[in-house]
């Protein structure tokens, strides 16, 4: 099984650190890019990616190299502090460019329209961080996660941590929806 | 300060498409109502060609702010959040107790795609202490694809009349009611889609074709 994590955390954080030694001690391969120092730009909505070059976008920047760990992986995690109940723009920089995954050619599955993605299945584990108690953004990340999912067809979990949660919460969280996204 | 002055945010990458087309209807709506309304586009801030600062008086002058915005992968595109997160971490004071709403829209038909760009929305209020009036999904983007509502003959008079409700509702500070939701919806028959996705699949491939590419499927980046 082979693992890409976008992180996108902004503040020091123990996600990191656990998540690469938990992959580490079941020698487990993955690719790990620290969004921040990434030059990504944003998608234009151009659409040459779907006609003109399927898959590619003409702009050039670090992307290629996320693409070509995300099609040759099993599963994808995001990392990212919660941000509107959603992604941090330090994570949707990378989301946005995702859609080169994706065909522009339209199947049905279980009553949605869907592009047909381009590498196949895999599996999608976002891993929020909570700040503050605004109403309703855990519940609309994991909606987002979920939507993400579905729309990539992939199967996905969620899960979602508090700035105040202690090292030894994060560690056994991780480790046991890790086991799951792996089973 | 004007009383009920309108700034309309584009939160699309493409100034003149389908969401500058709900601005610009939404603003000239408003206009008719006698009241002032602006349209701004994120992207030349994002872009640089506009300087953030200068937003400090256009927020000043308008006390009800709305986003339309499309949908890029199933929530906001990286520009607006980014746009969100400058307001929030710079300009928060300026937006103390304004009114906000927002309209989402996609290509797809279903219109619950739409749910998790409007949440964001609202907890975006919430996180600058807006009071928050609602949110309308459209999911019949790609049949607008920049056309002006006139040009789309009975669609465009629903979706303005759908408008022009919402509009009163927020004039009156009331949250947006469930009849504009339901103008805007699309309904497709489930058994629709496959001929439609046979449709589009067509169309995508006649597309790829006009710029000499006939393999749409191309995996580029697997080893």
């Amino acid at each position: 099984m082979k693992s890409v994590i976008l992180d996108a955390m902004e503040i020091e954080n123990h996600i990191e650190g656990t998540l690469k030694e938990l992959l580490i001690k079941k020698n487990e391969s993955f690719s790990y890019f620290k969004l921040k120092n990434m030059n990504i730009l944003p998608c234009r909505s151009c659409a040459s990616c779907c006609y003109k070059t399927p898959g590619k976008c003409v702009f050039q920047d670090d992307m290629p190299e996320i693409l070509k760990a995300v099609a040759n992986s099993d599963i994808i995690v995001l990392v990212t502090p919660i941000r509107f109940g959603g992604y941090s723009s330090q994570l949707k920089k990378a989301i946005d460019k995702l859609c080169l995954i994706g065909m522009p050619l339209y199947i049905v599955k279980n009553s949605h329209m869907l592009h047909p993605m381009r590498y196949g299945n895999k599996s999608l584990l976002g891993i929020g961080m909570a700040d503050g108690d605004i109403h309703g953004q855990v519940e609309n990340f994991q909606q987002l996660v979920g939507s993400n999912a579905l729309n990539m067809q992939l199967n996905h979990k969620t899960l979602v941590f508090k700035k105040n949660d202690t090292l030894h919460k994060l560690e056994t969280q991780l480790q046991n929806i890790y086991q799951e996204v792996f089973q | 300060m004007y009383e009920k002055s309108l700034l309309i945010l584009n939160g699309s990458c493409r100034k003149n498409k389908t969401s500058y087309i709900f601005a610009k209807t939404l603003k000239e709506r408003w206009e008719n109502t006698g009241n002032k309304a602006e349209i701004i586009h994120i992207i030349e801030y994002f872009d640089g060609t506009k300087d953030l600062d200068s937003i400090k008086d256009i927020i000043k002058r308008n006390n009800i702010i709305c986003l339309v915005s499309p949908i890029y992968v199933d929530t906001l595109p990286y520009p607006t959040i980014w746009f969100l997160e400058k307001l929030s971490t710079e300009f928060s004071n300026l937006l103390l107790y304004k009114r906000f709403f927002a309209i989402g829209q996609c290509g797809f038909p279903d219109v619950s795609l739409c749910e998790s760009l409007l949440g964001s929305c609202k907890c975006f209020a919430e996180t600058v202490k807006m009071k928050w009036l609602g949110g309308l999904g459209y999911g019949g983007g790609a049949i607008i694809d920049g056309r002006s509502m006139e040009d789309l003959g009975k669609k465009g008079k629903k979706i303005t009349h759908a408008l022009d409700l919402a509009l009163a509702d927020i004039f009156k500070d009331k949250e947006i009611s469930s009849k504009p939701q339901e103008l805007l919806n699309i309904k497709i028959p489930k058994l629709l889609l496959y001929p439609l996705s046979f449709i589009l699949n067509y169309r995508a491939k006649k597309t790829g074709k006009r710029y000499g590419v006939s393999d749409l499927t191309a995996k580029p980046y697997l080893k």
